[in-house]
């Protein structure tokens, strides 16, 4: 493996910030193993989201504005990276550990037989050879996987476990021809977006996140929402919370939902089930507000206030606001 | 229709996992091997696709996994599928997902089906890279996160979860399908069920049964796990008792100030 190649995961032109955070990555690696940065950005929006990716360290942008790309599910999207990958010659591809780049992750493997490293937070390059440290299991094993040889890998990115930085040269943004002779089978017939213009979680420096302990939607909007905009952050939730209904499916954390490592995560009503730990863990600071002590989150917070959240909370967001006049 | 269902076998998920520092592997005493949760909630779905469908609609569910291990399908039977498919062969042994994808894709084209429902994640593995894998080695499309679906006129009708809210697409069958939590609670197994389970069939595969071009297993493998080791421990966190509101609040405030985080 020579050459790093960024899947850009983005709506008419709108990415997460693991985008830039593997952008950034892709330079790093492309020079330890002498190949170039690449990047691929296809679909509505993506000639401006471009001019965005050319200031951060990458050597060329391939780009098409294709709106079969989001006409149809993930297929296209996969005819245009193995045009890429087959171009380009020997790669690591990255792609962001969400729920839409696993699918493109795994359609990669099948297609250019290659290898998966999952949820990667770390790279080491030895001896030519590419090898990746991710946490498994709910955190309780740190496992490091090397590629054997071969053309071609596939890697997910952990979202917030590598630093964005622009810079360089400036990366050239060149077209990308689109794949011929295809057909595509899967229409997307509706796309709703939820809960936008708020903080993206995952950006978020600060997490609030709520859980069944709150009982109902109103907290989170009325306690949880004033303290997280006090401390400048994002509220989240547990997977109870978003089953309930109470919040979009958008706002969870954990396994199943999203993975955060802000410098402060806050849990409010949460007990800290194994699933939910997985996508927070790696916060800097956490901090928990449950009136049962014996709740599993006191094993893995640094602090732990048992008590009534209701009373609580309210009280720390005065606190907080006060701090500031 | 002919609905077949992936499911792993997995160490608990909510068993207290240690690495052992001299083997470098997971303790496995104690540990008990179950079906993975996220497969659970697609044989759910498809369970639940069965009786609506109704007809002569079956499910078959298939696990990759040593020849040990096959008593632990039984609770997918009692569940409520009306067979099940093991492929095991010494050979298969240290695949990676390529290796377990190619493998499975094959089986799975010899098993047969009309739709292919595969979990969206494994518990231990947690790559979530397999269901995209395998629908491509079978040339067929993929629709991941299903929280509804229905078949109408020959199509298949589904609401599936994205990273930012939500789509309704339409899939031809076969499809490959993977399915959100909030498609349902995988249901119990009644006394009845478990009763019925003991008499359904497990058919045995295994690498012969395919005729594989490439090789599998640790040999086949893309990919070679290096170091497998406890993560660096968390210091001791400290555990504050509130009164009231205002003194929690103030352990708190004091506490992310001279973290310097407010
Ligand atoms: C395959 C699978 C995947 C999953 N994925 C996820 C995932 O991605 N994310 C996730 O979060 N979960 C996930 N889960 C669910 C997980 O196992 C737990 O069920 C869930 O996290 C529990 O949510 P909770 O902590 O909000 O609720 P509970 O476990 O019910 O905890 C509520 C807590 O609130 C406390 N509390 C109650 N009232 C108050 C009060 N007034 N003040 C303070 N504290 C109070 C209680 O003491 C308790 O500790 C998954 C489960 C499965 C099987
Ligand atoms: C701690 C650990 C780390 C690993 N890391 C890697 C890695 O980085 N790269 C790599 O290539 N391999 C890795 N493996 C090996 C990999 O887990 C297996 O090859 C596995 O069978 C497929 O991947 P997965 O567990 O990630 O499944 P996922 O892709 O997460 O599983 C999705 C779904 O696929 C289906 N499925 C997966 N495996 C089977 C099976 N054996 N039988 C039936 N259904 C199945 C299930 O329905 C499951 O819900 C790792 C294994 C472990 C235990």
């Amino acid at each position: 493996m020579q050459n790093v190649i960024v899947y850009v995961q983005h709506k008419n032109g709108a990415t997460p910030k693991v985008t830039f955070e593997m952008a950034t990555l892709a330079r790093k690696l492309a020079d330890q193993l002498g190949g170039k940065a690449h990047a691929l950005v296809v679909g509505a929006g993506s000639s401006q989201l471009a001019d965005t990716l050319k200031t951060y360290p990458l050597d060329v942008v391939h780009v098409n504005d294709d709106a079969h790309v989001d006409g149809f599910l993930l297929d296209p999207v996969i005819d245009y990276l193995d045009a890429a990958a087959r171009a380009i010659g020997s790669s690591l591809v990255l792609v962001a550990n969400t729920l839409g780049g696993k699918d493109v992750a795994g359609r990669l493997v099948a297609r250019l037989g290659a290898g998966v490293v999952a949820d990667a937070t770390d790279f080491k390059i030895e001896g030519g050879k590419v090898e990746a440290v991710m946490p498994k299991m709910g955190g309780a094993a740190i496992t490091t996987a090397a590629f054997k040889a071969g053309d071609y890998g596939v890697a997910t990115i952990r979202p917030n476990a590598f630093a964005a930085q622009a810079g360089g040269a400036g990366a050239t943004v060149q077209p990308i021809e689109k794949p011929a002779g295809k057909s595509y089978a899967v229409v997307v017939e509706k796309d709703v977006e939820e809960g936008t213009g708020e903080l993206a979680l995952e950006e978020a420096p600060v997490v609030v996140a709520g859980g069944r302990g709150l009982g109902g939607p109103d907290p989170f909007e009325n306690m949880l929402k004033p303290l997280a905009a006090e401390l400048g952050g994002a509220v989240g939730a547990s997977r109870a919370a978003a089953d309930a209904g109470w919040v979009p499916y958008s706002l969870q954390i954990g396994q199943t939902g999203k993975t955060v490592s802000p410098s402060l995560y806050i849990a409010v009503g949460i007990s800290g089930a194994i699933q939910h730990k997985v996508g927070m863990r790696s916060s800097g600071t956490i901090v928990s507000i449950n009136k049962d002590a014996a709740a599993p989150i006191a094993e893995f917070s640094d602090l732990t206030v048992v008590g009534d959240a209701f009373a609580i909370v309210p009280e720390l967001t005065k606190l907080v606001a006060a701090s500031k006049a | 229709m002919k609905i077949v269902v992936t499911v792993k076998l997995v160490p608990d998920p909510n068993a207290e996992k240690r690495i052992d520092p001299a083997t470098k592997r997971l303790v496995r005493t104690g540990v008990e091997t179950v079906l993975n949760p996220y497969d659970e909630y697609a044989l759910e779905a498809a369970l639940q696709l069965k009786e609506r469908i109704g007809g002569d609609t079956t499910v078959t569910v298939f696990s990759m996994a040593p020849e040990s291990l096959k008593e632990t399908l039984r609770k997918a039977l009692a569940m409520g599928a009306d067979d099940a498919v093991l492929l095991s062969d010494a050979g298969l042994e240290g695949s990676d997902v390529w290796g377990t994808s190619y493998a499975m894709a094959h089986a799975l084209k010899k098993v047969g089906f009309d739709l292919l429902l595969v979990g969206g994640l494994s518990d231990d593995g947690s790559t979530g890279a397999t269901p995209g894998a395998i629908a491509e080695y079978l040339q067929m499309p993929l629709v991941t996160n299903a929280r509804k679906a229905e078949i109408k006129d020959g199509a298949l009708h589904i609401e599936r979860e994205t990273d930012t809210g939500y789509q309704l697409v339409k899939a031809p069958l076969p499809s490959v399908m993977t399915t959100a939590l909030t498609f349902g609670e995988p249901r119990y197994a009644s006394l009845k069920g478990i009763m019925g389970a003991k008499k359904k069939t497990i058919a045995a595969m295994s690498l012969g049964d395919l005729g594989l071009e490439l090789p599998v297993g640790s040999a086949g493998a893309k990919t070679e796990l290096l170091a497998f080791a406890p993560p660096a421990a968390r210091g001791k966190g400290i555990v504050v008792e509130a009164a009231d509101g205002a003194t929690g609040a103030k352990a708190i405030f004091d506490f992310l100030k001279e973290k310097k985080l407010v």
